[in-house]
C-alpha cells in the first residue's frame, strides 16, 4: 500500500490539475459539438443549397478516426486557416468536430420523428414556421434525444485521452509525466485508468437516470 | 494562403510514399482482424457469464462488461501494454514483456469485448424459452442447446449492430500508432519527420482513413437496413 500513498495519493495535485484540463477541454468540446451538431442538421434539414456541404461535413467528421483528425487539426488547420492557436484548442476543436457529426444525425432523426400532422396542425392553429419550430418541434426533439446527447459526452472524454499526444496537460498527460519521473507505472497508470473508468461510468450513470425521469414525465420513449 | 492550402492538397508526395503506407494500412487490418476475433470471443464469454443462473458469475460478465465499456481505449492501450506485463512478471517471477502487436490485439479486445457482450447478452434474452425447453425436450445438451438453437439466431438478429461495432473498431486501429505499432498513421509520422511536410501527408491519411471508412460504413447501412427487412419478414 506504501505504493499507492507514495505515487498516486502524494501525486494527488498533479492528477488533479490533470482531471480539471480533462474537464475543461471535454465541457468546451461538448458545448460547441452541440452547437456545430444543431448547424450542421438545420443546413442539412432546411437549407437546400448548402445541403451538400452540410452531408459532406457530416460524413467527413464522422468516418475519420478521431486520432487523424486531432493531428490534421492540430498541424495542418494552423498553416492552411490559422487557427487554432494553441494545442489547447486543436484538442477541443477536433473532439468538437468529431461529436459535431454524430450529433448533427441524432438531431435529424430526431427531428424527422416528429408526425407532419403536428407540424400542419400548429400551420392551421396559426403559428409561424418559427412558432412551429420552437414550440413543437424543439422540445419534443429536445426530450427524445437528451440521452443520445449524454451518451456523445462519454465519447467525449474517452477520446479527450488523445489529446495528451499534442502535449495538452490532461489527466493522461500528467499521469504519464508521473510515470516517466518514477519509473513505476503499476500504480499510477492502473489508478488513471480507474478514474476514467468511475468518471465515465457515472455520466452514462446520470444519462440513463436523466432518461428513465424523462419518461415517467413525459411518457416518451427515450432510446 | 491559397499557396499553403496548394501544398496541403498536393498529394504526390503521399503517393510517393505509398509502398510503405499500404504496408501501414496493412497493419490497421492485421491489428483489427486480430483484436475483432478476442473481441468476439471475450464478448460471447462474457455474455453467458451475464445470463448464468449463479449470482456469482453474472456479476464477474456485468463487472467485466461496465469495467470494459467506460474504459477510454488509449488508457487501456497504455495500461496492457506498460502495466499488465509487469503484474504477470511478478505472478511468474520472470521478465515479461509484451510484443506492441500483441498488447495492441489484447487492448482493443478488451475494450470491444464489453461492447460485443451487450449485443450477445440482448440477443440471447431474446430467445423465447420455448425454444429452449424444446431442445431440452429433445435431449439436447446445454452446449448443443447454444451452438444449435441460441447462437444462430443471435448472429442473424445482432449482425447489423456487429458490423457498426466492426467499424469502430477499425477506426480505433488508429491509436496502435502510439505504441508504435507500425500503422498507417506511425508510418505517416516516420515519413513527416523525414520530409518535414506534415500538411499532405496528414491531409492524405485522413482522406485514405475516410474514404475506406465512408465506403464500409454506407455498405454496412445499406446492407444493415435490408437485413433488418429480412429477419423482421
Amino acid at each position: 500500500m506504501g505504493n499507492w500513498e507514495r505515487l498516486v495519493w502524494n501525486q494527488r495535485d498533479v492528477l488533479l490539475a490533470g482531471f480539471v484540463v480533462t474537464v475543461e477541454v471535454c465541457a468546451i468540446a461538448f458545448a460547441a459539438a452541440i452547437i456545430g451538431g444543431l448547424m450542421l442538421c438545420l443546413m442539412r434539414l432546411y437549407v437546400p443549397p448548402l445541403r451538400l456541404v452540410a452531408i459532406v461535413l457530416i460524413e467527413f467528421f464522422r468516418d475519420t478516426p478521431i486520432f487523424v483528425q486531432l493531428m490534421w487539426v492540430a498541424y495542418v488547420w494552423p498553416e492552411v486557416f490559422g487557427f487554432p492557436n494553441s494545442f489547447f484548442n486543436a484538442g477541443w476543436l477536433a473532439l468538437a468536430l468529431q461529436s459535431s457529426g454524430y450529433l448533427a444525425e441524432t438531431f435529424r432523426a430526431g427531428i424527422e420523428a416528429v408526425p407532419s400532422g403536428q407540424r400542419e396542425a400548429a400551420f392551421s392553429a396559426g403559428m409561424s414556421q418559427a412558432q412551429t419550430f420552437t414550440r413543437i418541434v424543439v422540445p419534443q426533439v429536445a426530450l427524445a434525444t437528451a440521452p443520445s446527447i449524454v451518451n456523445q459526452f462519454t465519447v467525449i472524454v474517452k477520446s479527450s485521452t488523445l489529446i495528451s499526444v499534442i502535449t495538452v496537460p490532461d489527466l493522461m498527460s500528467q499521469s504519464q509525466k508521473l510515470v516517466n519521473v518514477w519509473y513505476e507505472p503499476i500504480e499510477i497508470l492502473t489508478a488513471t485508468a480507474a478514474i476514467y473508468i468511475a468518471f465515465v461510468f457515472a455520466i452514462s450513470l446520470a444519462g440513463k437516470l436523466l432518461a428513465d425521469r424523462l419518461r415517467q414525465r413525459y411518457g416518451l420513449a427515450a432510446s | 494562403m491559397s499557396d499553403v492550402l496548394k501544398q496541403s492538397l498536393d498529394l504526390s508526395i503521399f503517393w510517393e510514399y505509398r509502398a510503405i503506407l499500404l504496408q501501414g494500412l496493412i497493419f490497421n487490418v492485421l491489428v483489427f482482424v486480430c483484436s475483432a476475433s478476442v473481441a468476439l470471443s471475450v464478448g460471447l464469454g462474457a455474455a453467458l457469464l451475464r445470463v448464468n443462473r449463479f449470482w456469482p458469475m453474472r456479476w464477474i460478465g456485468t463487472l467485466h462488461v461496465e469495467v470494459f465499456r467506460n474504459a477510454p481505449d488509449y488508457i487501456m492501450l497504455v495500461w496492457v501494454h506498460f502495466v499488465l506485463p509487469l503484474l504477470i512478471g511478478l505472478l511468474i517471477r520472470r521478465r515479461v514483456e509484451f510484443h506492441p502487436f500483441v498488447s495492441a490485439v489484447t487492448a482493443l479486445g478488451l475494450v470491444y469485448s464489453g461492447y460485443f457482450a451487450e449485443a450477445f447478452r440482448a440477443g440471447i434474452q431474446a430467445i423465447p424459452q420455448g425454444n429452449l425447453d424444446a431442445g431440452r425436450a429433445f435431449g439436447m445438451s446445454e452446449r448443443l442447446i447454444l451452438w444449435r438453437i441460441t447462437l444462430p439466431q443471435v448472429v442473424r438478429r445482432m449482425l447489423p449492430e456487429a458490423l457498426n461495432l466492426f467499424i469502430s473498431m477499425f477506426k480505433a486501429t488508429t491509436i496502435v500508432s502510439l505504441i508504435a505499432v507500425p500503422d498507417l498513421m506511425y508510418n505517416v509520422s516516420m515519413v513527416i519527420q523525414q520530409e518535414m511536410r506534415p500538411l499532405p501527408l496528414y491531409t492524405g491519411a485522413a482522406l485514405t482513413y475516410f474514404l475506406i471508412i465512408f465506403a464500409l460504413s454506407s455498405g454496412v447501412r445499406v446492407f444493415g437496413e435490408r437485413w433488418r427487412r429480412k429477419i423482421l419478414a
